[in-house]
């Protein structure tokens, strides 16, 4: 048997065994390799620096168990950089088990704002909790706030809540920043919040789903987009903030580059085949 | 970090490596895991949304706003799909709920989806990018037009669309490959974190002895790989 064919009825168990080496070994051993800021991302970040102080915006945290991991570094930067600048945050899921990831990063990163910034609950950021019907939803609370939700996550009434004391709609808002993971969900945004109220948006995806948000960006109607894992690691990167993304993102180079060898193997044996009539 | 993120984390690992074991081939531990997490989840999705309709529905009504008597009914009616019998009157709520989705995505699509997009693609000619998406935008959209033959000069723009269409379809595939190692890399941060990768090359060992005893004694039906 050649090796071609060695390789041909090769056992995908074996590929995952190499894919799992690939993907543990720069966890065990961390390793940087150069990486480059995408546009997407740059402009995300430029888009959230430049949300003047005082602002309020609306954030979708989007994440559930599968995406935390990708998503939430960049998540928790994020609501590092909205608190450390000033900008009040109103957040809120349209995901049940999201709604958890949420508070999650809300508490990951409150341990970590530097000591003495204004981070009061109800004052300074709200959590909404779970919003039920998708896009439905999404529209009926960001056209009337007291009529969706009665209390917040906490159960602290709507109507008790200092920072949306005159709020009951999304024209107070200056920002929208949808971290979605994978819900596929950012057109929500797009269309029930940001043309209605004419408020710009930025978020954050999973790495599968930038293609199908990059034609809002180039449209103007996003304003930048954190993609996956690598999203996160750029957004602590220009934050200058090192954290779990970055050492992920490694890992993801290592797999990336065994599977472009796979691909190419896998072509070259084509190719090999197909010249010996065997294709 | 508290005895319960640690018990969580152990949990974590030892679940996840029972649910990865199916790669192996389907066998008893990666089905018991599969059924603990769709067990756990449709519990949590329950109580959430529970406590949604309590605050938000039945809290109101008890509050006197009586209006709301009707989200609630509406909702129970979708309970018919339960049985076959009365599967008719969950239609009712379930024509609402979409009636009322597609009023608000048509709402603003038309200037999200449509005119936005299209004023997108109205770039001037004066950089390499701006071209190939005026060029990609264009040819890719005439591939779909199948009332005109592919002849002529329709043949090379036919053509062109169908190859920026296949780089549409890498990227995506790539970007899917991409985002299926993130998910693995996710679980392997926590499962090789320092304080419990030892009780994850436990698991490890403790999984492929149960799986090759059962593949030996012919308990678990080996899969032939491909």
């Amino acid at each position: 048997m050649s090796i071609i064919d060695k390789l041909l009825k090769l056992d995908q168990r074996i590929i995952f065994a190499l894919m799992f080496i690939a993907l543990a070994f720069p966890i065990l051993n961390p390793v940087v390799l150069p990486m480059a800021i995408q546009d997407y991302s740059q402009q995300a970040f430029d888009f959230a620096d430049n949300i003047p102080e005082g602002s309020i915006v609306i954030f979708e945290g989007g994440l559930n168990a599968a995406t935390y991991p990708q998503g939430g570094p960049g998540m928790v930067v994020q609501m590092y950089h909205m608190l450390t600048k000033g900008v009040k945050i109103v957040f809120f899921s349209i995901g049940a088990e999201a709604n958890l990831w949420t508070m999650t990063a809300i508490e990951t990163a409150l341990a970590k704002l530097p000591a003495g910034t204004p981070a009061e609950n109800g004052v300074d950021w709200v959590h909404l909790g779970y919003v039920a019907g998708g896009e439905a939803g999404t529209g009926a609370l960001w056209n009337d706030i007291r009529a969706t939700v009665a209390a917040d996550y906490f159960d602290t009434p709507i109507d008790d809540i200092p920072l949306l004391e005159g709020i009951n709609d999304a024209s107070s808002f200056s920002a929208i920043l949808w971290w979605g993971g994978s819900e596929g969900s950012m057109p929500y945004g797009i269309r029930q919040i940001s043309v209605p109220f004419g408020i710009p948006i930025s978020g954050m995806c999973t790495t599968n789903e930038v293609p199908n948000f990059s034609p809002y960006i180039s449209a103007g109607q996003l304003q930048g987009l954190f993609g996956g894992v690598r999203g996160s690691a750029e957004y602590e990167f220009l934050l200058n903030m090192p954290g779990p993304a970055l050492g992920q993102a490694m890992a993801t180079n290592f797999g990336g580059l065994l599977w472009m060898i796979m691909v190419l193997l896998g072509n070259v044996i084509y190719f090999v085949q197909r010249s010996r009539g065997e294709a | 970090m508290t005895d319960a993120e640690m018990m969580g984390l152990i949990a974590g690992s030892l679940v996840s490596l029972g649910a990865y074991s199916v790669l192996i081939g389907d066998n008893p531990i990666s089905k018991i895991t599969e059924n603990i997490y769709m067990g756990i989840l449709g519990g949590y999705i329950f109580a959430i949304n529970w406590d949604f309709i309590q605050k938000n529905a039945v809290a109101k009504v008890a509050g006197g706003e009586f209006v709301y008597i009707i989200a609630i009914l509406l909702s129970l009616m979708l309970l018919g799909r339960l049985k076959s019998e009365y599967l008719w009157i969950s239609r009712y709520p379930v024509v609402l709920t979409v009636g009322v989705g597609l009023g608000l995505a048509m709402r603003t699509t038309v200037m999200a989806d449509f005119l936005g997009q299209i004023r997108a693609t109205m770039l001037p000619w004066n950089s390499l990018n701006n071209i190939v998406m005026v060029i990609g935008t264009c040819t890719a959209a005439a591939y779909f037009i199948f009332t005109a033959q592919s002849s002529g000069v329709y043949k090379y723009v036919n053509t062109a669309g169908r190859l920026f269409l296949l780089c549409a379809f890498g990227v995506t595939y790539g970007q899917t490959v991409s985002f299926r190692m993130e998910l693995v890399i996710g679980r392997l941060v926590a499962m090789l974190d320092p304080r419990v990768a030892m009780y994850t090359y436990a698991f490890i060992v403790i999984i492929a002895a149960i799986l090759a005893y059962g593949y030996k004694t012919k308990k678990i039906e080996w899969h032939t790989g491909r």
